[in-house]
């Protein structure tokens, strides 16, 4: 699989940093788990973490800190609540697996959103509110016209789509931010499925987009 | 990367040793050398990532007892010991957040994931990379400097940062892509 379209280098940075709002990490966690390219830049800009972690004065801690930690460690270590991964995991609807960062989240139904798309919505254990939905676009279906607030991240999971800024195939991760509107459109040879986060609210265009804005928490 | 006032800092072959050490005997006296090099560390960084005293306090000493926990994934032919700690305390933040309710920063953990096992010369590219990055952060100007610090300390998105700086949103997004590209030129070892 040859990957053309990656996350830019700001926002591999907020994912190493653990900056990302959850939505946006998610998709960049499922680029990432399939480009070794980015895994490589992340793992650059994580030392970067380290480094920062090296150069900072030391702040004294509590003084029994150590001790406290020193008693912890003796203890038997405590349970992690949730997130843990279901027996058998949903698959795509065109029988693909999810990628592996998903299989901890729970995916809504498939609900309509306009002719040829259904969305469903991911939820991300820990952050109900997070936006990061599962999107099926039938051939030659375009997405309604639309700009957003702030960042937009589309991974391609199958099929292809494209718009005015590219073509994007499985593996390949548009980045849009908020200066660009845009009308995504699946190519003519199939379903394309995508995982997408917004960092910001869409603001959707054209009279289609107008009457679906109120309905619709994309 | 300053020098200590009073002893000399370890080096970053003694931190993976003293961890190495931690994960293969359980030496508590190794555990208590990284805790004094590392948990005064993590409370500042922690401290300067926004979180309230007594949080950075608790979240330093939940992350040095994770790295006891965790130890023996430690792995110096991936990541040195600062990486790898810094990696358990953004997961422990991201956690913490979350369990607030703030749905602020989150998603999975990328270091915990088992990855294919190390070549021979894994150990010197770490090291390598580690050296490169630590270069590189010198290299940059104050104020690019100071960029990749924010997005390391700051949740922001380039318009609040532009506010921060009383820079117009156009003059910060350029900014921002002219440091990050000269660090990744840094790094990929071009000059």
């Amino acid at each position: 699989m040859t990957i053309s379209h990656h996350p830019s280098d700001e926002t591999l940075l907020r994912f190493a940093a653990g900056r990302l709002p959850s939505g946006p990490a998610f998709v960049v966690a499922t680029h990432v788990s399939g480009c070794a390219a980015c895994r490589d830049r992340v793992a650059a800009f994580e030392t970067v973490g380290g480094a920062l972690l090296e150069e900072m004065p030391p702040t004294p801690l509590a003084p029994e800190a150590l001790a406290r930690v020193l008693a912890a460690i003796d203890g038997p270590p405590r349970p992690r609540p949730g997130e843990r991964r279901r027996p058998e995991p949903p698959l795509l609807p065109d029988g693909h697996a999810l990628p592996a960062p998903l299989l901890v989240c729970n995916l809504g139904p498939w609900r309509w959103f306009g002719a040829g798309i259904r969305v469903s919505r991911v939820t991300i254990p820990g952050d109900p509110a997070a936006r990061l939905n599962l999107l099926r676009v039938g051939a030659n279906r375009k997405l309604p016209e639309h700009g957003h607030a702030g960042l937009e991240l589309t991974q391609v999971l199958s099929g292809s789509f494209s718009d005015r800024l590219g073509h994007y195939r499985p593996g390949d991760l548009a980045e849009v931010d908020s200066a660009v509107d845009h009308q995504p459109v699946a190519d003519p040879d199939g379903e394309c499925i995508c995982l997408a986060a917004l960092e910001g609210e869409m603001r959707l265009g054209g009279l289609l987009g107008r009457l679906l804005q109120p309905l619709i928490r994309f | 990367m300053t020098a200590s006032p009073a002893a000399p800092l370890p080096t970053r072959e003694e931190l993976d040793r003293l961890l190495v050490v931690v994960a293969a005997q359980r030496d508590r006296q190794a555990f208590a050398l990284l805790f004094k090099h590392f948990a005064p560390r993590l409370k500042t960084f922690l401290l300067r990532s926004g979180l309230p005293a007594g949080v950075a306090e608790e979240l330093a000493q939940e992350t040095m007892i994770s790295v006891w926990r965790k130890a023996s994934s430690f792995d110096p032919t991936r990541a040195g010991a600062s990486t790898w700690i810094f990696a358990i305390a953004r997961h422990l933040r991201v956690d913490h957040l979350r369990r607030e309710r703030l749905p602020r920063a989150g998603g999975p953990d990328m270091l915990e994931e088992e990855d294919d096992a190390p070549s021979g010369e894994a150990l010197l590219l770490a090291a390598e990379r580690e050296a490169r990055v630590k270069g590189a952060l010198r290299t940059l100007s104050d104020e690019q400097a100071a960029i990749v610090r924010l997005s390391f300390f700051n949740d922001k998105a380039h318009s609040e940062i532009a506010r921060e700086l009383g820079l117009p949103l156009g003059t910060v997004k350029s900014r921002v892509r002219l440091a990050l590209g000269r660090l990744r030129a840094l790094l990929d070892g071009e000059t």
